[in-house]
């Protein structure tokens, strides 16, 4: 999967904006949304927050979760945990993004929340990684990655799978010691053919 | 896996593998390169593809006796053993995983499985630092066929996240496969 899609995804979340503008119901496909009052505070979907945004006809207020403090916490409980701790938000990293992208005049102290997000986002990537290699080493068989944001997932796709499976490949067979495999006719064309 | 319009299986079996004959085989003496006269003579040690070999080691009563190859044999697996991540699996053998699950089959004590999937898992800790560095063709070097296509996958992956945590914006490009879909259209449309 691509990043993009993910961001496709994460876009779908509701956040809360104030419009500058006053207009009916809106219906979408999603849902409807609506009537837009300027300046009452109102929940639209992200990608269309965004858009308006760029429209200049709303400001955007910061979620609940991108806050110093709570992020302050955040970190420090990853910093200490083993695990992977929860995070506020399934899609952090893509609100994040587009948040601070289109809108970071609106967020209280923007700079510092890009760099606690980012230092949240290495964190939790080196510690995947590790884990990672530990997973291999100790077995290969089973691992716990609870609390994973679609965005971390993606990013160990296809060699995780990959990985576990050629190793359960390897030990399925190598411990299949076929003793006698008499004339079962498997081996009809040419010895290759061992279908395990 | 063993899928028998497979290419890479095709390509793995076709690996030679020392093996001694049993029984003498009038007119085969052609398998033996270094032979005088026409017939085999029981006891001799010829290289073979294991797929002449396979084929030749399950009939009743079983024609050749399968021996390991120099890399699955005591030395190599003691290197291995020691220290993986450094050996040049690229020389070595570039389906190591592969022919060594066929191979694991004939040894009698069951070593080999154990190496090969001791070797696999502290390799992999190489296939991650390969995925994330930028030179990519010294990192790939020592890696054997399969482990160079999981690193190929890794190293598209990192570049995709790396690249869109850059970016900005999302840039609306045509899809891969609707792209593809229209050159086949004009294509065919130009034939006719």
């Amino acid at each position: 999967m691509d990043p993009y899609e993910i961001e496709f995804i994460g876009e779908n979340r509701i956040v809360s904006i104030i419009p500058n503008f006053s207009y009916d119901k809106i219906f979408l496909i999603s849902g409807e949304f609506g009537p837009f009052r300027a300046g009452l505070p109102m929940n639209v979907p992200l990608w269309l927050a965004v858009m308006l945004k760029q429209k200049q006809k709303c400001r955007l207020v910061p979620p609940d979760w991108m806050d110093m403090d709570v992020l302050e916490n955040i970190k420090e409980e990853e910093k200490l945990s083993r695990f992977f701790t929860k995070m506020p938000n399934e899609h952090y990293m893509v609100e994040a993004k587009l948040i601070l992208g289109a809108a970071s005049e609106d967020i209280p102290r923007a700079a510092e929340i890009k760099t606690i997000i980012k230092d949240i986002w290495d964190i939790r990537m080196s510690k995947l990684r590790t884990s990672m290699d530990a997973l291999m080493k100790s077995g290969g068989s089973y691992g716990r990655l609870d609390h994973l944001t679609m965005m971390e997932i993606n990013s160990v796709k296809p060699l995780l799978p990959q990985a576990m499976d050629e190793l359960h490949r390897m030990k399925m067979m190598t411990r299949k010691s076929t003793p006698a495999t008499l004339n079962t006719s498997t081996f009809s064309q040419s010895g290759s053919s061992q279908n395990i | 896996m063993a899928n028998y319009l497979s290419i890479s299986d095709i390509l793995v079996t076709n690996e030679k593998v020392p093996c001694k004959f049993l029984h003498d085989l009038p007119k085969m003496g052609f398998l033996d390169p270094s032979a005088a006269d026409d017939d085999l003579k029981a006891g001799t040690n010829v290289e073979i593809p294991l797929w002449l070999a396979e084929s030749l080691y399950t009939r009743r009563p079983p024609l050749v006796g399968v021996d390991l190859p120099k890399i699955y044999k005591e030395t190599y697996r003691e290197i291995l053993n020691a220290d993986a991540c450094t050996v040049d699996m690229h020389k070595l053998g570039q389906h190591f995983y592969e022919l060594g699950c066929y191979i694991a089959k004939h040894d009698i004590k069951g070593e080999v499985a154990t190496t090969l999937v001791n070797t696999f898992r502290q390799r992999f800790r190489m296939i991650l630092s390969a995925s994330v560095s930028t030179d990519s063709i010294s990192s790939f070097q020592p890696l054997s066929a399969s482990e160079r296509d999981r690193t190929a996958a890794a190293v598209i992956t990192e570049a995709a996240l790396s690249g869109w945590l850059k970016r900005g914006d999302c840039p609306i490009t045509t899809a891969n496969m609707v792209a593809n879909h229209r050159k086949r259209k004009r294509a065919e449309m130009e034939m006719l």
